[in-house]
């Protein structure tokens, strides 16, 4: 299957090896990869702050690069979600892009999702020494179903063991620019977050959006947690996480 | 309290966050009402009873409701007004207080009990009664505790919830004139006797009742009453004068509707199967009855809500205030009640403030929610809240009321995104910034362009590379 990676604004600028790892997983399930050369943001920062057009206007952009492909595979539940959500809703009262928009919307996945549901691909080809916990992100987790989806494929990983920690379905206190606009209450909010990954001990913390593991990993450091390792789901199934 | 408080939110934010006392509280209470209310829909489901599935019917009746609101008050006005209640319209808070003034003041009223009703904290009656030389004295306990305190409830359901067992021990002593003493929660069931004993005296010597509503019922021209404590009960038949005041949206059309809708409040808010207390309150005392008021009257209210008919947060309309919304909050067990600067807390309040107080007294509100949806997946009647918040955003934008620089700033970043090749240029900067801000270290310390962010966390940085960067060279490797 032709499929394009959408690697997302974030893992471009703050961990490309999220990308590169995704690229790796895809390839290992037989997919032809493009990685579409104009691609940059989904838009979902404009729209969270109420910005209607500019959002509209990235979300034409982006569609009209990734109408080409079967497929469209984003490392973010959040990304995906906007995409396969919010892009139909935006482009729904524009005549020429209604039903451009809401075609691509359909094909556009996270990549756990997709690996499992749509190429029902479960022979991750990494290893990992160690225990993991899962951060259920909410707009992958509420918005799109994403559950199962990461704890099969973590499970296929040899010598990795799961451990599941309390509350790993809620927030951590990302919320995009609610970080930085209401910092004291995003780290309040994480630190029940970090409280519930240090109570369960493992080696790392996975999960599926970038944005929320900087926002962990960030606290776990200044707390001065320098041992639990933070990581992509991307990393951990597509191997070379380790040293 | 019927307008924001003055301070704003963002001012209030750093207040609660380290008022260690009300963060334990927090803590405490947290785990309690998700867990029930956990409990209790799992219980469902080994009864065979689908809980989506009445999350279905809730959210239907709710909405044929709404559609034909008029009709459906029309109704109830009528039945009520058949049973001997007599029935007023308010449309503001201003007229909720000269209305049950007026009330009183035809009957005699010095003093008033009171069982929980949300709409007299939106017209701030106590206040207003207080001025009119009658006695508002709050009887749910939790409602007594922060009368005491002089201040406003933080929770719809449990409105002391911010107030340490110590707080409650020091209230009690002074008000019932007693020396302090040290108290764990195995106290609790004394301190509750003990309020109870000063209440009743009160109960016996009130003049007037005055209630909220769950629920007005049109068919019967009923109001349903869900409650745990014995006090709703002693509000609404001791006295002579019964007051209910509810808002216009509090209808459903049948019996077997409110029966429905009893499935999913009281699993949603406090986790039991039923409440301890369910009264339906019809007309008045009859021949025969040995107690009840002789005089019941309905004050239906408006307060903003008729002009979110029709309107894009029509959805809100369907609310029942189980309080499941705040329970489930990230923000809310944050911050409690009292940072939402208004009568309603969480992520209910944080759609409603703005729409019946004025979008502009209230602009970080429907901002201050990650969109994580926790209280959206729990909503009995299904409310979209980060939806109905989203478009409160848009609403802000549309009318002017963000400030410049942060339009400013998105809309240059937006532009921005949509030139792939300067994008891709600035980005390859930032990334070398970043990697150069770090230094040695996996992360940043102190980061001068968010600085909100590292002053809580580190901000980990990538290998001074972009993606698309890296991918470049290896294509033409
Ligand atoms: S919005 Fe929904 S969850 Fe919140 S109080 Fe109303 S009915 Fe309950």
């Amino acid at each position: 299957m032709r499929v394009a990676l959408y690697v997302t604004c974030l893992v471009d600028l703050m961990r490309p090896s999220v990308g590169f790892a995704a690229l790796r997983l895809l390839e290992a399930a037989d997919c032809e990869v493009v990685v579409p050369a104009g691609q940059t943001c989904c838009g979902q920062p404009a729209w969270s702050a109420g910005e209607r057009a500019a959002a509209a206007a990235l979300a034409k952009k982006a569609v009209a690069e990734l109408e080409g492909f079967a497929a469209v595979v984003v490392p973010s539940g959040s990304c995906a979600e906007h995409m396969r959500k919010v892009w139909p809703e935006l482009l729904a009262d524009d005549a020429h892009w209604a039903e451009r928009g809401r075609i691509v919307a359909e094909r556009c996945h996270e990549l756990s999702s997709f690996l499992v549901d749509v190429l029902k691909f479960t022979e991750p080809p990494a290893d990992f020494a160690g225990s993991v916990t899962y951060h259920d992100s909410c707009k992958g987790l509420r918005g799109l179903g994403i559950k199962k989806q990461p704890r099969e494929l973590l499970a296929k990983v040899p010598g990795l063991r799961f451990d599941e920690m309390s509350e790993c379905e809620e927030c951590c206190g990302f919320g995009g620019a609610f970080a930085v606009e209401f910092g004291e209450i995003s780290t309040q909010i994480v630190d029940r977050k970090c409280e519930s990954i240090a109570a369960v001990g493992a080696d790392a913390v996975v999960g599926g959006d970038l944005g929320c593991l900087l926002n962990i990993e960030g606290r776990l450091r200044r707390r001065g947690d320098s041992r639990t390792r933070v990581l992509h789901i991307a990393e951990v199934l597509a191997g070379g996480s380790g040293e | 309290m019927t307008a924001a408080q003055p301070l704003t939110f963002h001012a209030r934010v750093g207040e609660k966050v380290r008022d260690r006392r009300l963060q334990q509280a927090l803590q405490k209470a947290r785990p309690l009402f998700v867990g029930k209310r956990a409990r209790a829909v799992a219980a469902l489901a080994e009864d065979q009873l689908d809980f989506e599935g009445l999350r279905d019917a809730g959210e239907e009746i709710r909405n044929r409701v709404l559609a034909d609101l008029d009709v459906w008050l029309d109704i109830f006005e009528e039945r009520a007004r058949a049973t001997g209640a007599e029935v007023l319209w308010a449309r503001d808070g201003r007229e909720i207080c000269e209305q049950v003034i007026d009330v009183a003041r035809r009957h005699g009223v010095a003093k008033a009990t009171k069982s929980k009703s949300m709409l007299s904290e939106e017209a701030d009656l106590n206040a207003a009664l207080a001025a009119a030389g009658i006695r508002p004295v709050e009887t749910d306990l939790g409602e007594y505790i922060v009368q005491l305190a002089g201040e406003a409830p933080s929770h719809i359901i449990a409105p002391a919830v911010h107030k340490s067992i110590d707080q409650v021990e020091a209230l009690f002593a002074r008000e019932h004139g007693r020396p302090e003493q040290p108290r764990s929660s195995a106290d609790i069931p004394a301190m509750t006797a003990e309020a109870r004993a000063v209440l009743r005296e009160h109960f016996l010597s009130a003049e007037m009742g005055i209630t909220g509503a769950n629920f007005l019922i049109a068919e019967s021209g009923s109001a349903a009453l869900v409650t745990n404590e014995g006090n709703g009960r002693m509000v609404t038949t001791l006295p002579k004068v019964h007051v209910v005041i509810t808002g216009i949206e509090k209808i459903v059309p049948t019996l077997e509707d409110f029966a429905t809708l009893m499935r999913l409040l009281p699993r949603s808010a406090t986790g039991q199967t039923i409440s301890n207390y369910v009264s339906l309150l019809t007309g008045t005392r009859r021949e025969g009855d040995g107690e009840g008021p002789t005089k019941t009257v309905f004050i239906l209210v408006d307060n903003g809500r008729a002009a979110l008919l029709g309107s894009p947060w029509q959805d809100m309309l369907r609310c029942i205030r189980c309080g499941a919304c705040m329970n489930h909050c990230p923000v809310y067990f944050s911050l409690g009640g009292h940072a939402y600067g208004w009568v309603y807390p969480g992520p209910m309040g944080s759609v409603l403030t703005p729409l019946l107080t004025g979008l502009e007294n209230a602009l970080e509100l429907p901002r201050a929610s990650t969109g994580c949806n926790q209280c959206g997946s729990v909503c009995p009647v299904r409310i979209p809240l980060p939806k109905l918040m989203h478009r409160l955003r848009e609403e802000q934008v549309k009318r002017g009321l963000r400030p410049r620089r942060e339009r400013l700033m998105i809309g240059a970043w937006a532009w921005l995104a949509g030139r792939p090749k300067l994008y891709r240029w600035l980005a390859a900067r930032a990334a070398r910034y970043l990697r150069w801000l770090a230094g040695d270290h996996a992360t940043i310390r102190v980061f001068g362009l968010a600085p909100a962010w590292t002053e809580g966390r580190d901000l980990p940085v990538g290998p001074g590379r972009t993606f698309h960067e890296l991918y470049a060279a290896r294509k033409r490797a």
